[in-house]
């Protein structure tokens, strides 16, 4: 779109989030935190509970502010990038609402920003067509299994068009064979519009087979202490069986111990630095 | 419709074989009307008199629906309010539950004193009262108790708090409110009728229990009481009614 691409999607300097600052039960969520998400990128973000993936997630979509540092999404605030829908955003519960149709459910970012009846449920039956639910369009979200409501709320999250997609442990509910499905559907998702995503998982493997980068991070107070990238090409079934694919789960697995010796780089060198 | 069926014919069973246990009971025991009359009794009575419960019934199935209905709007009003306001939210929460603990008996001659003791008012008055605590709290609940996620798309997605409040609270609040107006409107009858034992025009059904009593026509208070029960249902079903028109959606939820 407009946006000059010369500001990478995400470009996080120096942020700090603490809760309760000031207070007996202070807690540094996020400290002196710097990350660049390029343009069409993919990074997941994981680390044990507590470490705040999650909250530089909410960050990033301005749901909370930084108390200290600068938060740039799409070369502008944060806050501007919301008010101007320069992202979408996809949660753990799909948040879907009962009272509306799923199609009506897509058509809910649109509707806000005033979009016409028409334009709004063309779009929304293009998207609901993208994630294979077009013939579910009039029925209920109840109606529906826990991953078919996800991907209601990823074609929500593409009803504006954001250039950046934000999603916190959207699979995180489902049952492991759906998972891998959904993983295979999110990815041909990206190929298809190009999106830039921030990913919060827990799941190492899901980590490596979605991401270009795994961002690892520690509690007490949360930081990134490792970054691996991910050099496994196109993916697909066969991937999952891949010796680059175990050896990059055993670089994030690594990287969360805290290990970062000598194994670490070595391993790092094999999969291929970018 | 077999399927209906299926549904109508246990309690309708339980209900005759209730019935013809009531009536071989009092047969067999020779129970006084005085202490329970026999069904066959209470229908007799209710067939001789049916005009006149009828129109008892009218009379107290209005004043109950007029104090049902004003007192949803003020419970939702205020529920409104409440919700965006926590000033309000804690200046009412209280003063609701007082209301709510407030002996209706002890209230009706006090209100009868206050207004207009040959009018409806007071009982009225009673009604509301009784009818505004289940609806308040119910529908401040539904207001605010809102998955978290659904209120951060909403902000995701930069929507205005009165946007919220239209597109998520709102709809979030409706089975909330019919769950409040399943409690309040079997209720209103109670209190519309309880209301009438204190004095005041006579032509209501709970003025027509207390005086056939006294007169010791039993058959006849009991075709009133018998009545005031059918008021009290039709109340229900036509709140059964109104959630299934109004919250298509929550069908599968759906049991009571």
């Amino acid at each position: 779109m407009s946006t000059p691409m010369t500001s990478p999607a995400v470009q996080a300097e120096g942020v700090w989030k603490v809760f309760n600052e000031g207070q007996p039960n202070e807690v540094t969520a996020l400290a002196d935190l710097t990350l660049d998400v390029a343009y069409g990128e993919f990074v997941a973000l994981i680390g044990p509970s507590g470490c705040g993936k999650s909250t530089l997630l909410r960050v990033i979509a301005d749901l909370t502010h930084a108390t200290k540092g600068t938060m740039q999404v799409a070369g502008m605030s944060a806050a501007e990038a919301r008010e101007q829908q320069r992202y979408g955003m996809a949660f753990q519960q799909a948040a879907l609402f009962d009272w509306r149709t799923v199609r009506r459910n897509v058509e809910l970012p649109l509707e806000l920003q005033g979009v016409s009846k028409q334009d709004r449920s063309k779009r929304a039956m293009e998207l609901l067509e993208m994630v294979q639910l077009a013939d579910f369009a009039d029925h209920r979200p109840w109606e529906l299994s826990g991953g078919m409501q996800q991907r209601v709320a990823i074609a929500r999250s593409l009803a504006v068009d954001p250039p950046l997609l934000l999603m916190d442990e959207p699979f995180g509910a489902l049952d492991e064979m759906t998972r891998e499905r959904m993983q295979n559907e999110l990815l041909r998702i990206r190929k298809e519009t190009g999106k830039s995503i921030v990913f919060v998982t827990h799941s190492i493997p899901e980590a490596v087979y979605l991401s270009d980068r795994v961002v690892v991070m520690s509690p007490r107070p949360g930081r990134i202490t490792d970054i691996v990238p991910v050099n496994l090409g196109d993916r697909n079934e066969d991937t999952r069986e891949d010796e680059r694919f175990f050896e990059a789960v055993t670089a994030v697995r690594e990287a969360l111990r805290g290990n970062r010796g000598l194994a670490n780089s070595d391993m790092r060198a094999r999969i291929g630095e970018v | 419709m077999s399927h209906r069926l299926r549904l109508i014919w246990p309690p309708v069973l339980v209900a005759l074989v209730f019935l013809g246990l009531w009536e071989g009971l009092v047969a067999v025991n020779d129970i006084k009307p005085y202490l329970l009359p026999a069904p066959s009794l209470i229908v007799t009575n209710l067939s001789d008199n049916f005009s006149g419960v009828l129109d008892a019934a009218l009379y107290t199935a209005y004043t109950a629906l007029l104090g049902l209905m004003i007192g949803l709007l003020v419970g939702t009003a205020i529920a409104l309010i409440a919700s965006r306001l926590m000033v309000v939210n804690k200046l009412a929460t209280p003063l609701a539950a007082g209301l709510a603990a407030v002996p209706i008996i002890a209230l009706t001659p006090i209100l009868n004193n206050m207004f207009d003791i040959t009018s409806r008012t007071p009982r009225v008055l009673v009604t509301v009262i009784i009818v505004f605590f289940p609806i308040f709290v119910n529908v401040t609940r539904g207001l605010l108790q809102v998955q978290p996620a659904q209120l951060e798309l909403m902000r995701s997605l930069n929507a205005s708090p009165s946007r919220v409040a239209r597109l998520v609270r709102i709809p979030n609040a409706i089975p909330f409110f019919l769950t409040g107006m399943k409690i309040a409107a079997p209720l209103s009858v109670i209190a519309a009728l309880v209301a009438e034992y204190f004095g005041g025009p006579q032509q209501g059904l709970g003025s027509r229990i207390a005086s056939s009593a006294a007169n010791t026509a039993y058959g006849r208070a009991w075709a009133y009481v018998v009545a005031a029960i059918a008021v009290g249902l039709l109340f229900y079903l036509a709140t059964l009614a109104l959630e299934r028109l109004a919250t298509p959606w929550t069908g599968r939820a759906r049991s009571v």
